[in-house]
């Protein structure tokens, strides 16, 4: 909403110049977007006077001028000197006043005035029609301005565009703001001011009477609370009266003709959108013209004021010529076939209310925002249409010499009552925990246009005004209070809380320990869109056993995001391959998010919270003297051992992934990850052809784990094992074994072969070779550690007892010693 | 020669040997051949009992000296060797200290989980609790227990994303305004989910992610991350609301910063209010970074509805509250003045190491 600060200071005492203005509508919820100096940009453009007139020696419908600008050009002794101009109008003689575009004037459209030659002559700027300089659409002429106007002034001063426009954002609850009577209302009560708003009223009405020319019918109520028409006759059609194209401009139109301004600034003025419709292009049946209003039949047409033919859905009010002609897109924008056209004479003036759901939808299906359906949107003031009707007649009266036909045909089906809410002053003082007085709410709600009945001290009964649909409950008033008052002015405290506790759960701060862990691994935190291509698991060969359907967005934006992930993995596989493209060749990233599983019969899916993590690349560049290897599955593996071990899980075991179940991964270096016998996940090496289609080359382990198991088997102490106060023996034990035989079977077999005196188990070597180990053979080195808790070891003991464990481990793996 | 001059003689010959001992195994060497077993000394005091009985007290008191006189040189000269070598040990040992450390790399954390984790902590210090609820939302609890209108332009397919309803009641695929499901907009349907399952006194923020169609470009991402709070007790004031908020700024932000409260409108809170913090860069005056205003939104807040109270069966007579809502990543814009979005979403090592 544009709100010219003259305009308003002729309805208002606004004793605040605009910057204080603003200041003010800030601090009281008025969103404040731009401040513009109108006839800031109309620089170089000045009153000037024609003082002589020759045809152009080489043309024969152009003119050489010579025309003073007074001081605005003079000669080097400083004296004023008149600018040769050439120029084609021929509405002018010697002595007019006119209006001149110097060298160095940008005209709006961005037409910059520079010198020139016309046909051999030169010219120095341009006598300005009203439409190059933006005002009307008249092009007829040059502007001929009257006889008693100064020359040399600036042309923006002279004519009263020194104004200052404050463009405000009104929010969506403020219908009344969006009229210059609204915007002097709040102004008022903003600045504890008096209004003086004086409204145009009709001069003379015919006797002819609108109701005999027109009838109104509404179909459903729900679609338009009221319709008023009137009709006006012998309009004629022109350019408007300066006051008004200079008002229609200030509020951001453009002044087209007096019909469609007085149209327009009534809606300015008032908030209420009008439309006027050519009488004589509408069918007249029993001698009068029959408006209405009605629900439009899908896949209907009309052809609307922008020439665009638009289909109608049955959500969309029409209004219609005698039911079957559809004329006006209701609310939204007018039909071409009843538009108002130079041969006008009688004009049919709508002045209505139609639903604010309807005008939304209809607006935003056909993509079609006008000033109207804004207003619309918001809700118009029903009780008002019949007075706005009166103003507009007033002004068609004025400035298009219209005849007024007597009264209006009002269809009125529920009238809107002004409701009337309870305001108990003692609840405003507490929900704003301020010292607001009686008398403040009293005066602020009386200058919104309230009615306040102080009757009951306790309670007060406020009659809102019908131009505020959002005053219908005490905290409505109780906030209308509170923003005058000025929030700013409000001390700030902290709740006198009783009787509660807050902090995050064992859960949230085992979540937390978790990126702490990961991050002391050297795992970097991401954040991938949970947002997935509807082939991201086929590209990775992810089964989708197990993770439900996917959960498909109606509207994605992009295709790559018409579903939720299933996987976090995908998104990282594509943050690796981001990396290495960028030059990064060292990747290691996790994410704990959700991921979507949906059912096929039910509504809500599944979100279980993942933990996921890649590794590419090597733990760092090579350094002065560490060098650093690939990084590979045990890598990943160590990272969760860290995890398992950080969250206390026992019992945890890494089984053989199935290349079948985890095709995806790399068979042979890939297992699943258990804990107390239950599935947390798994750990591996990304299947080289999967990471083909995600654009990589390098090798990537990863995992996924599931958050909910972690936390479930997350412990928060384990029991205190005593510290050893005696001496181990430590052993050396080579075990030479088939391939065959997992490192996880032989701790297993060493464990239950050395008895209680066996307390530490320390793989150190894996050796394999073909010569000394045996093909098919690897050698396991082991140190184990034996202790007694009540006395130190003779060497015959650990003797004895590793000879025993020996003879054991060697049966039961089908190994034998290394010598 | 007379033991006398033997002894002079063995003192001389100790000290020459000394002089010319270079490392501690040189001077052992000087030591053995003094005062070993089979060392000069050694044998001179062996010889004592061949001594005269009336020389033997002065001859035994002179070996004595130059036994003692012989063993402290030879300590003496072993601590000096001993702190050359050390020296030498030192000099050798010296390093460039300019040079790379050595350590294991720690990896990051995520600048908007760093700045949730700030906040959560700030609010967890006041007593608050962390909640968290669904991604896939329905639109009683993102909109219509919210007091959203049914027409709010927010419910629109232009500012939500709408998901197909599986269930067999639900109505399928069949367009965006037959589904009741849909991704959060926002993290408030949290809080209604929180009042439906427990009473007041309720003081809770609830950190998460939710979803809008924006494009991502420089400035929005369709995905983002939000902070609602919300408290509801008795006795609750707008007062209440601007302490807690002020309080929230400064540690965020930092105590330099001053708070604005621009009226505002949302639909489930009413007083409401936007809330700028004053400009970090000019503090206050005015510059590029905050567009001359001075000040830089950075939430909306409110007194709670009644209406939203009552759809949870609380009654607003007896208790008031008010809600907020921050976002992550505009508090992360404007504290590294980023400058572009998307960056959080790529999982570029160079941008995360940073943090």
């Amino acid at each position: 909403m544009r709100v010219s600060y003259e305009w308003l200071k002729s309805m208002v005492d606004v004793p605040v110049d605009p910057k204080d203005l603003v200041a003010e509508f800030v601090r009281t919820g008025t969103e404040v977007e731009a401040v513009e100096k109108m006839g800031a940009d109309l620089h170089d453009v000045v009153t000037g006077q024609v003082i002589s007139k020759q045809p152009h020696p080489d043309s024969d419908h152009m003119w050489l001028c010579q025309v003073s600008v007074g001081k605005k050009n003079v000669d080097k002794e400083g004296n004023p000197e008149p600018l040769q101009i050439v120029c084609g109008a021929q509405n002018f003689e010697e002595g007019d006043h006119i209006v001149v575009a110097m060298v160095g004037a940008e005209l709006p459209g961005g037409f910059k005035i520079k010198k020139s030659k016309l046909r051999g002559v030169d010219s120095n700027g341009m006598n300005c029609s009203q439409r190059e300089l933006g005002f009307g659409s008249d092009h007829s002429g040059i502007w001929i301005l009257p006889e008693d106007t100064p020359v040399g002034l600036d042309f923006a001063d002279w004519y009263g565009l020194s104004d200052t426009v404050i463009d405000c954002e009104m929010t969506p609850n403020r219908p009344d703001c969006l009229s210059m009577t609204g915007v002097a209302q709040e102004t008022s009560a903003i600045l504890d001011e008096d209004t003086h708003i004086e409204l145009p009223r009709i001069a003379h009405e015919m006797e002819e009477q609108t109701s005999d020319l027109v009838d109104v019918q509404i179909d459903d109520p729900a679609l338009c609370s009221r319709y008023t028409a009137r009709v006006l006759r012998n309009v004629k059609i022109g350019p408007s009266p300066e006051w008004l194209a200079r008002r229609v401009t200030a509020a951001g139109a453009r002044p087209i003709n007096n019909v469609v301004d007085v149209t327009n600034y009534v809606m300015f003025l008032t908030g209420q959108p009008l439309h006027a419709f050519d009488l004589n292009k509408l069918s007249e049946r029993d001698g009068k013209r029959h408006i209405v209003v009605r629900a439009a039949a899908t896949g209907e047409h009309l052809v609307t004021l922008d020439g665009q033919d638009r289909v109608l859905d049955s959500d969309m009010p029409l209004i219609t010529d005698d039911g079957a002609t559809p004329i006006c897109l209701a609310g939204v924008m007018g039909g071409e076939d009843s538009e108002i056209d130079e041969n006008t004479t009688d004009v049919l003036l709508e002045s209505a209310c139609f639903d604010r759901g309807h005008i939304s939808r209809t607006s935003r299906r056909l993509d079609l925002m006008s000033e109207a359906s804004i207003r619309y949107e918001r809700q118009v003031d029903a009780a008002r249409c019949a007075e706005v009707s009166d103003i507009a007649a007033a002004l068609f009266e004025q400035c298009c010499g219209a005849e007024v036909c007597s009264g209006i045909v009002d269809a009125y089906p529920v009238p809107a009552v002004a409701p009337v809410v309870e305001l108990r002053p003692a609840r405003v003082r507490l929900l704003c925990g301020a010292p607001v007085d009686d008398k403040f709410i009293v005066a602020r709600l009386t200058r919104l246009g309230c009615k306040v009945d102080t009757s009951d001290p306790e309670s007060f009964k406020v009659t809102t005004p019908t131009n505020r649909p959002d005053l219908t409950r005490e905290v409505d008033l109780i906030e209308e209070v509170c923003r005058l008052w000025g929030e700013g002015d409000i001390e700030p405290t902290l709740p006198a809380a009783r009787n509660h506790a807050g902090g995050l759960t064992v859960d949230q701060q085992r979540i937390r320990r978790i990126g702490a862990t990961l991050r002391s691994c050297g795992l970097s935190e991401t954040s991938t869109y949970c947002f997935a291509e509807t082939d991201d698991l086929a590209k990775l060969g992810m089964s989708e056993e197990g993770r439900g359907i996917p959960v498909r967005i109606m509207n994605p934006l992009v295709a790559d995001q018409a579903e939720m992930r299933r996987s976090i993995i995908p998104g990282l596989l594509r943050s690796v391959a981001y990396n290495l493209d960028h030059g990064t060749p060292n990747v290691h990233l996790y994410e704990i998010g959700r991921v979507f599983y949906g059912h096929p019969k039910k509504s809500s899916p599944d979100e279980p919270s993942m933990v996921a993590g890649v590794l590419c690349g090597r733990w760092n560049l090579d350094e002065w003297d560490t060098k650093y290897a690939q990084l590979d599955f045990f890598d990943a593996k160590g990272v969760i051992e860290q995890l398992t071990s950080a969250l206390r899980l026992t019992k945890v075991r890494y089984k053989v992934a199935e290349p079948e179940k985890y095709s995806w991964l790399q068979p042979g270096r890939a297992a699943e990850i258990l804990a107390g016998g239950e599935l947390l996940g798994w750990v591996g090496n990304v299947h080289p052809l999967a990471l083909r289609r995600f654009g990589i080359d390098e090798p990537v382990v990863a995992f996924e784990l599931s958050l909910a198991a972690l936390l479930r088997l997350a412990k928060r102490e384990l029991p205190y094992q005593d510290v050893p106060t005696l001496p181990g023996v430590a052993v050396d034990l080579a075990l030479v074994v088939d391939e065959s035989v997992t490192c996880e079977q032989v701790m297993q077999r060493l464990h239950s072969a050395g008895g209680k005196l066996l307390r530490e188990v320390q793989l150190f070597d894996v050796y394999r070779d073909d010569a000394r180990v045996g093909v098919g053979k690897k050698s396991m080195a082991f140190s184990l550690t034996y202790r007694a808790d009540d006395h130190t070891l003779t060497s015959d003991e650990v003797e004895k007892a590793h000879n025993k464990l020996v003879t054991k481990v060697t049966k039961s793996t089908g190994g034998e010693v290394r010598s | 020669m007379a033991m006398t001059d033997e002894l002079a003689a063995i003192e001389a010959q100790v000290r020459e040997g000394l002089d010319k001992a270079q490392t501690v195994e040189e001077l052992e060497q000087v030591r053995v051949a003094a005062t070993g077993k089979k060392g000069s000394l050694t044998a001179i005091m062996r010889m004592m009992g061949k001594v005269a009985p009336e020389e033997r007290p002065a001859m035994g008191k002179l070996a004595n000296t130059v036994r003692s006189h012989v063993e402290a040189m030879i300590a003496a000269r072993r601590d000096e060797l001993e702190q050359a070598a050390l020296d030498k040990q030192i000099s050798a040992e010296a390093v460039d200290v300019t040079l790379p450390g050595r350590s294991s790399r720690i990896g990051t954390q995520h600048l908007i989980s760093q700045i949730r984790e700030e906040i959560e902590d700030v609010f967890c210090g006041l007593g608050y609790t962390v909640e968290d609820g669904p991604y896939i939302e329905d639109v009683y609890h993102n909109f219509t227990a919210l007091n959203a209108p049914v027409d709010h332009p927010s419910r629109s397919a232009n500012d939500t994303f709408y998901v197909v309803d599986n269930a067999p009641e639900g109505k399928g695929d069949l367009g965006l305004s037959s589904s009741d499901l849909l991704l959060r907009t926002q993290t408030s349907g949290v809080q209604v989910h929180v009042m439906e399952q427990r009473k007041p006194p309720i003081y809770m923020i609830c950190p998460g992610t939710v979803f809008r169609p924006d494009t991502a470009d420089a400035n929005h991402l369709p995905q983002f991350t939000q902070v609602e709070g919300l408290v509801v007790d008795e006795g609750i004031t707008f007062g209440d609301l601007k302490g807690t908020l002020d309080y929230f700024c400064r540690e965020i932000f930092g105590k330099d910063r001053a708070t604005r409260y621009r009226p505002h409108f949302f639909p489930f809170t009413e007083p409401s209010c936007e809330v700028d913090v004053s400009c970090g860069v000019c503090h206050g005056k005015g510059c590029r970074f905050c567009k001359n205003t001075g000040w830089l939104e950075i939430l909306g807040c409110g007194m709670v509805d009644p209406n939203v109270l009552r759809y949870v069966d609380i009654d607003p007579e007896k208790y008031t509250g008010f809600a907020f809502g921050i976002g992550v990543e505009r508090v992360a814009a404007l504290r590294y003045d980023l400058p572009d979005l998307r960056m959080l979403m790529t999982g570029d090592e160079r941008f995360l190491k940073q943090f």
